[in-house]
Formats: C-alpha cells, structure tokens, sequence
C-alpha cells in the first residue's frame, strides 16, 4: 500500500509550501527519531511515538508505541481505527495530520498531511511589542482604574452620606450605628456632643444650611440672649469694607451672623470646647460707649489695662428696709451695713483683744493676735464666706452671759431684744442679791447691826427693791458701755414703754454681682494680699480691693501677665446664669500651671480637680 | 519614555533645537520653581499671620481661599492630560506647561496642608489630601526616575533595541530545538519547558524587582546541570549543547527582564499619578459638596 504525505510548512512571509512524497508501505511509523517515516521535529513527540497501518488503502489503524497517546478528533487516545474516506485529524505534540481519501489516484491512496500548528517556542509566537515590553496587561489600565476609583469614591463619600442624609431626614434621633455621612466629620466633637457624632442631623437639619440656633436652643432651651439684637449690632459698630464683605459672603451661602456656633465652635478636636476667646467680647466692649451712647456699662478690653473700676452694691441705707446702690470702688467706699466693728482693733497682734485671744486659746499657741479666720468661715463651697455669726463668731469673747445655775450659763438672746429686756426683768424678779457672809452662822446677832448703812439693812432694802432694778440693767446694757450697744446701733423706747429697739444688720455676701470672684484658686494667698483688714477702723469701710490690686497678678489674654484672665474668665456671657460661676473647661491646665508657677507650691486639689 | 523619545526625534529633525539642552525642570531659569516658591512661602507667611480663631481650619475665610485656590490648581494639575496632547513652543509651549505642573504641583503641597489647618482625621477631607499627597509623591517619584533611570536602561541594552533582545531568545529557543531533537523524552520534556515558558512572563511584581523565582529556563538548566556537571565535555553531547544554549538563554532572559524592570519603575508611576488624579478630583468633588451639604 501506498501512503501520500503531504508536508506543508509556511515562510516567514506567510507563503504556504508544499511538499509531497509517496510511502510505498503499509505500515508507517510516526516519530522525533529522524529515521521515522513521518518524522515530526517536535519535543512533544516521543522519537517512536505511533506506527500507522493500512492494508487496504482505505482504513488505517494507528496505535502509539512510546506509551504517549495522541489526539483523534481532540480526543486522547493510544489506538484509532480511521475509515480515510471519513477523515480525521489526528495531533502530536505541536503537529496535525489530516487522514484523508485521495480519490484522484486510481486505487484511491490514503493522504497524510502534516502541518506545524504550534510555534516553537513561546518567544517564538508573534507580539505587539509595545504592549509586551510594557505594564499593560499586567496592570489595570489607567483609565479602567481611574474610573473604577472616581466611582468608588463617589459611591462611598459622596452618594452613601447623601443617601443617609435622606433616609434618616425628619427623624428625631437616629440609632446609634454606622451612618455614611460621619464620613463627613471635619474634625471630633467636643465631650459635650460627643454622644452626638453618629447623628449629623442632630444639628445639621437642612442640606446647605448651615447649623441655626433652633438646633442648637432645641437642647439648650435655657440659654439667654446676651442682649437684645439690635443692640448688639449696634454695639459691635458698622463692620469694616472687608467684615463686611465676609458677612456678605456668608449671608449669600446661608451663613448668617450672630449665630450661637459664632462662639461655640464645634469639629475642633475631642475634650472639652475651648474656652471662649476674649475678642467676642472685646470687639463690641471695646469703646463700646462711643458707638452705644446710652449704654452704662463701662467700657471694657483687656483686663489689665482697659477694664473699669468695680462696682459693688453696696447698702446706703442700712436697717430693716436697707436700699443697696452699685458705686464705683474707691478706698473710701461705704457699705452701711449696720454693724459696729473696728477691724483694726480686732486684729492687733498686741493689746487686750490679743490677750484675751490667747487666754482662750484661739492663736494655737502663737503669740499673736486674732486672725481673719478666727471670726471669718468659708461657705460650704469655699467660693466665698457665710456671712459673721454672732453666737459662733463673736460670742466666745463677747460673752451674754448673766448667770450660771447648777452649772448652765444663762444668756442673753442674741436677737432678740425684746427677749433680752423680759430675760433681764425675770432675773431681778425671781433672783435676790446674793446673801452677804456675815448675815449666815451661828453668831449671835447684836443690836445695831440693822442700822442704816449696816450689812442687814443693805441687804434687806436691796432685797426689797430687787425687782425695780430690772430697769437700771435693761438701760446699761443698750447704752453706752452695755454689750449691745458696743456692737450694734440702737433705738431707745419712748416715754412710757420699754421697746428697745437695735438697728437690723445686713450682711452682704456678694458685692459684684455682675462678675464671678472665687475664693478657692486664691487659698495659697495672705487675707492681708487684697483686703486692707488691719487698717479699717469701720465696720462701714468695704474692704474688698480696687481692680488695681487684682491687677498685680491679673492680666488680659495674652497679656504676659503672671494669670492671664480673658473676660470669661470672671463673666458669663448669657447672663440668664449670672448668679452661678461662668463656664470653663473642666480641666483648664495652662491656668492651673500658672497658678501653681506663682505660689511656689504645690497645690493639691486647689480647684476642686 | 514617550516623551524622551519625542524629544529625539525633534532634535534629530532639527526643531526646537534652542530649547532642547535645558529639561523642563530648568525651563526658563527655574521660573516656575520661584513662582511656586513664592507662592508657598506667601501661603505659609499668611498662614502665621491670619488670625483664625480658634484655630486654623479649612472652613475660615482664609481656609476657603487656600481651598479654593487648591482646587483650582489641582484641576489645571489635571489639565496637562489634554495639554501634553497638542505640542507647540514658545512661552505657552508643553514645556513650559510641564515645568510649571511640576513646581506648581509640589506647591500643592504647602497650599492644600495649610488649607487642612494640620487637622488630620478619618474622614473625607483627610482622604482627599492624602490621595492629593500620593498624587504628588507618585510625580516626584516619577521625576527621579526620568532622572536616574533611563541611564541605566541603556547601559542595560547594551545597543540593542527591544526587538533584538527578543530575537536573540528567539534564536536561542530555535537551536535549543534543533539541539534537543536526539534527547529522550524526559529530557526533551524539559527543554520543552523553556521552550514554552513566555519570557514576558511574571507578575506586575517580579516586573518591579526583577525577580522570577519560579523561571523554566533557570530551572531547566540547574535539571540539565546536574547530568552534565559530573561528565567531561566531550563535544559530541548533545546535553552540553543544551547546557551551553541554556546558560546564553539565561543571560539573554537577564538582559531582557532587566529591561522590563527598568522601564516598569519608570511607567509605574503614571498608574497610581493618572488614576489617583481622578480619586482625588471624585474625592475632593465629595470633600467640597459635603462641607457645604453639611456646614
């Protein structure tokens, strides 16, 4: 038998070549091996890979013999049986061999043809080499990329915070989970609003509206208005070309003036809102009385240098309907009060007051005088003091006492004159004079002793006018010399009556009421620092110090100032809460160092944590 | 690279020829560099004495204008995209374009921090100004290797253009053919590895380090290696044959694979500066939005 085999090979310009010989044999073997009588170049390709039989020009048989099969119709197999007049395509390695009819040639021959179909090697294969000796394709492109990542951050930044913004729109509060518009956030809340943070719309209400005062009164409905608006604007003055450029600015975006979160700036770092700066106030106090004529508040910048004087309400009439008047401080300054009291006298490390101190022990030894504590008492929370206390404060000197039965003093109600007069007239009623020695024992008793002028007829006329006396006691005692009267003014009963009377005494416990003065920061300091006690022989005298003397230590923001005190510091700006201390931030670090850098000591627990 | 060779080509043609000896960074005596510099120290001295209380912040008058004039550059940044399309000379030529981009774009720096009030935090400002510094540092990274690299790019090539290195592997891939026809099956299986293994081969990352652990060709010849390593040549072999044909085709892998190492360094960059340009306009479309949606 008879094979045809038909090579074709193709040129490096594509031109397919052809070459065809003849097989006189029926059987034929397919290998590497160069001696094959199909010998395919191929690696693939065992050296004796297949032999091919055909006895009858027409079906041929191929089985591998190198234990590597080969590809009938894609399909993997060790042993065909192929009718030629049918086909097929067989496959080695990187080669094909189309089994054909040749029905030309008379008998009809089985036709072989062999092409190369995979190139030699991978380097071999055709390539855009600007494509290969680049990143593409191994790397997404820059526009597939840039595309996939402008949308995801559109998607995640931009339509998920929108979409949140929407679906939570009119909710009063949202649950407190992963919202996309957090994503939002220009910087943490402050602690007060921190339980705030997943909740924009807590206080961001409108879509390009910026935060309003509804928001913000909707919480804090007890905040005041500082001053009614117009007043305000007036008092801050026209604003300059460029402020007023600004507010234009701001009014066109939605961004009115005058707002609450003017002050209260929020998204500034977590801890506490810091504290308000002194321009918000200075920018209208400044000279304010240049641009609101009417106004009577004192015009006011920094502390130190531009404040006014204090004014204090002090008493001008004293008594039980006592009229108050605010003054401006001098070292004159009266507050009428009611009260007697020589600060000066009280105070000498020397003398009888001294003396008596120190009998009684109230020195802890030291061989001094009285001091400010002795008499003066804290209140509860330190800020400033209760107001003297006749029985705690004075009385361990200024004794009421009238007499001790069985060992309990009795005395006089501190108070309460009409008390003190029915007290004194029941002592000379129901107490004889004391019982003269001579007039007990045994002895036995001589005429004459009952004359006038002797120890019975003294006593016995004494017992028999004890009552009446109750009127010369009630007398000394509110007058001159008597324990009333050193202390207190008093009014004398008419004619006909026995109504004493001792002038009301207030006392106040707060002068400047329109700014906030707290004792505790200022415990390392000497009494004597700022209140001139030991030179003060009034009681009217008020001792509280010129805003020259808090300036010693005090000064404006930024001032350089050993304590620099902007004005919230001692004022609050809603004056709704004027009574309470101004607000601060809970830990004020950069006052409490500073504090401490003056007094040389270590002060612990100073401001209460 | 695209450029370079434009720059080539031009002054072989004899164009442009008065400008061809400064590179765009020098363009007109460094005059981008100045204006650049002096519009960031003009920022950073306003900076200090602007008073924003209570502190800096991008939503102060001051901080809309440094974020406005940000947004403006960066968008003009991006211009050079479709700028670098039509070449044309003089004062406005892509040149001066370019060397502007650069300085104005390493501006952007100083500018767009100062317009944050260093007030860094996980949220959508911050992720635009750090897709806005990756945008910038990817650009300088790609300066420094226009600068550094395409030296030793050439020193590598050895005068050989790309298509040669890839006809010289051809041709050794030919011979190893030729030269495996008479080995048996297991060995010609593992020239056949070689053969079919693509010399472009390899992840973006042994791209950039040059690396390829898992190379046919390498570990075809340490197989064949360990046959002929204890046999004298003889000559007649045709294992040593391979063995020769391997060793030349691991050299010219080599040469080839520091080539696309070299010239990956020197593209890669322009995939995260392109991509990251256009995060970066998306970023700060949602950072301008969202402070006005919210504000």
């Amino acid at each position: 038998m008879t094979f045809v085999l038909r090579r074709i090979s193709v040129t490096a310009d594509g031109r397919e070549i052809i070459r065809t010989s003849e097989i006189a044999r029926s059987e034929i073997t397919i290998g590497r091996d160069a001696a094959s009588d199909v010998h395919l170049a191929d690696l693939a390709v065992s050296p004796q890979h297949a032999v091919m039989t055909c006895n009858d020009g027409r079906h041929v048989e191929v089985r591998a013999t190198s234990g590597l099969g080969f590809d009938w119709n894609g399909r993997t197999v060790t042993n065909a049986s192929i009718d030629a007049g049918d086909g097929a395509e067989l496959r080695f390695g990187g080669h094909r061999i189309t089994v054909a009819l040749d029905t030309e040639a008379a008998p009809p021959r089985v036709s072989l043809t062999v092409t190369r179909t995979d190139e030699l090697s991978h380097s071999a294969l055709a390539r855009d080499e600007a494509q290969a000796f680049s990143l593409r394709g191994l790397i997404p492109g820059r526009r597939v990329s840039a595309w996939v990542f402008s949308l995801l951050m559109l998607a995640a930044f931009l339509v998920a915070p929108i979409y949140a913004y929407m679906h939570w729109r009119g909710v009063e509060e949202r649950p407190n989970s992963f919202h996309a518009d957090s994503s939002w956030t220009s910087g943490p809340l402050s602690s007060a609003h921190a339980s705030l943070a997943r909740d924009c719309q807590s206080c961001h209400t409108d879509a390009f509206v910026a935060v309003t005062d509804t928001s913000c009164k909707s919480c804090h409905d007890d905040a005041h208005d500082h001053a009614p608006m117009a007043r305000q604007l007036a008092a801050r003055g026209e604003p300059g070309a460029w402020s007023a450029a600004l507010i234009r600015i701001g009014a066109a975006f939605n961004r009115d003036q005058g707002r609450c979160v003017d002050c209260h700036t929020e998204h500034e770092g977590e801890g506490p809102m810091p504290a308000t700066a002194q321009r918000f106030c200075t920018d209208c106090h400044d000279g304010m009385s240049q641009r609101l004529s009417d106004t009577r508040i004192g015009d006011a910048g920094d502390f130190g240098t531009s404040h006014p004087q204090f004014r204090p309400r002090v008493q001008t009439v004293p008594g039980a309907k006592p009229q108050y008047q605010r003054v401006t401080l001098n070292a004159q300054t009266q507050d009428r009060n009611g009260l007697k009291f020589p600060h000066n006298l009280h105070l000498q490390a020397a003398g009888g007051v001294a003396r008596m101190a120190r009998n009684l022990n109230m020195t802890n030894g030291r061989q001094t005088g009285l001091d400010c504590a002795n008499c003066h008492r804290p209140s509860a929370d330190r800020v400033r003091f209760e107001p003297v206390d006749m029985e705690r404060d004075c009385q361990s000197c200024h004794s009421l006492a009238i007499e001790t039965i069985g060992g309990v003093t009795r005395t006089l109600r501190h108070g309460e004159p009409e008390q003190v007069v029915g007290d004194l007239y029941a002592y000379y009623r129901s107490t004889p004079p004391t019982r003269p020695l001579n007039l007990g024992g045994m002895a036995r008793r001589r005429p004459g002793e009952y004359a006038q002028g002797q120890t019975y007829n003294i006593y016995f006329r004494e017992t028999a006018v004890r009552p009446s006396r109750a009127d010369d006691a009630v007398r000394a005692v509110f007058s001159r010399g008597g324990a009333c009267y050193d202390c207190h003014t008093i009014f004398a009963p008419g004619v006909g009556n026995n109504n004493w009377r001792v002038l009301p005494v207030n006392q106040s416990a707060r002068y400047l009421n329109h700014g906030w003065f707290d004792h505790r920061p200022h415990d390392q300091e000497e009494c004597s620092t700022c209140h001139a006690a030991a030179r003060s022989s009034s009681a009217n005298q008020l001792l509280i110090p010129e805003i020259k003397v808090c300036r010693d230590c005090h000064g404006g923001e930024n001032s350089g100032a050993d304590v620099e005190s902007s004005c919230a510091s001692c004022h609050e700006y809603h004056p709704g809460s004027a009574a309470s201390a101004p607000w601060r931030p809970a830990s004020d670090r950069d006052r409490r160092r500073r504090v401490t850098s003056i007094t040389d000591g270590i002060v612990r627990g100073l401001y209460g944590g | 690279m695209a450029r370079l060779l434009r720059r080539k080509t031009a002054a072989q043609s004899g164009r442009e020829r008065s400008t061809l000896h400064s590179s765009f960074l020098s363009h007109a005596g460094f005059l981008w560099m100045k204006v650049a510099l002096v519009l960031s120290l003009l920022a950073i001295t306003s900076y200090l004495l602007v008073d924003v209380t209570p502190r800096h912040n991008g939503g102060s008058w001051y901080g809309y204008t440094l974020g406005t004039i940000g947004a403006l550059l960066i968008l003009w940044l991006t211009l050079l995209g479709l700028r670098k399309r039509a070449m044309t000379s003089g004062a406005w030529s892509l040149k001066a374009w370019t060397s502007a981009h650069v300085y104005l774009g390493l501006s952007l720096t100083v500018i767009g921090t100062l317009h944050s009030g260093l007030q860094l935090g996980w949220n959508v400002h911050t992720l635009a100004w750090v897709l806005m510094m990756l945008v910038i540092a990817s650009g300088i990274w790609g300066i420094a290797v226009y600068s550094i690299l395409p030296s030793a790019l050439s020193n590598n090539r050895d005068e050989r253009t790309q298509a040669q290195m890839l006809d010289d592997i051809r041709s050794i891939d030919r011979q190893l053919h030729e030269a495996a026809q008479p080995l048996a099956p297991a060995d010609a299986a593992i020239v056949r590895e070689t053969l079919d293994d693509d010399p472009f081969a390899g992840s973006l990352l042994a791209r950039l380090t040059g690396r390829y652990p898992r190379c046919a060709t390498a570990a075809a010849l340490l197989k064949i290696r360990q046959q002929t390593g204890h046999q004298p040549d003889t000559g007649g072999d045709p294992l040593e044959k391979v063995d020769g044909l391997l060793s030349r085709k691991v050299a010219a892998l080599g040469r080839l694979r520091r080539h696309l190492k070299i010239k990956a360094l020197l593209e890669i960059w322009l995939y995260i500066h392109v991509p990251m340009t256009f995060a970066l306009i998306a970023a700060l479309s949602a950072h301008i939005i969202s402070v006005f949606f919210y504000w």
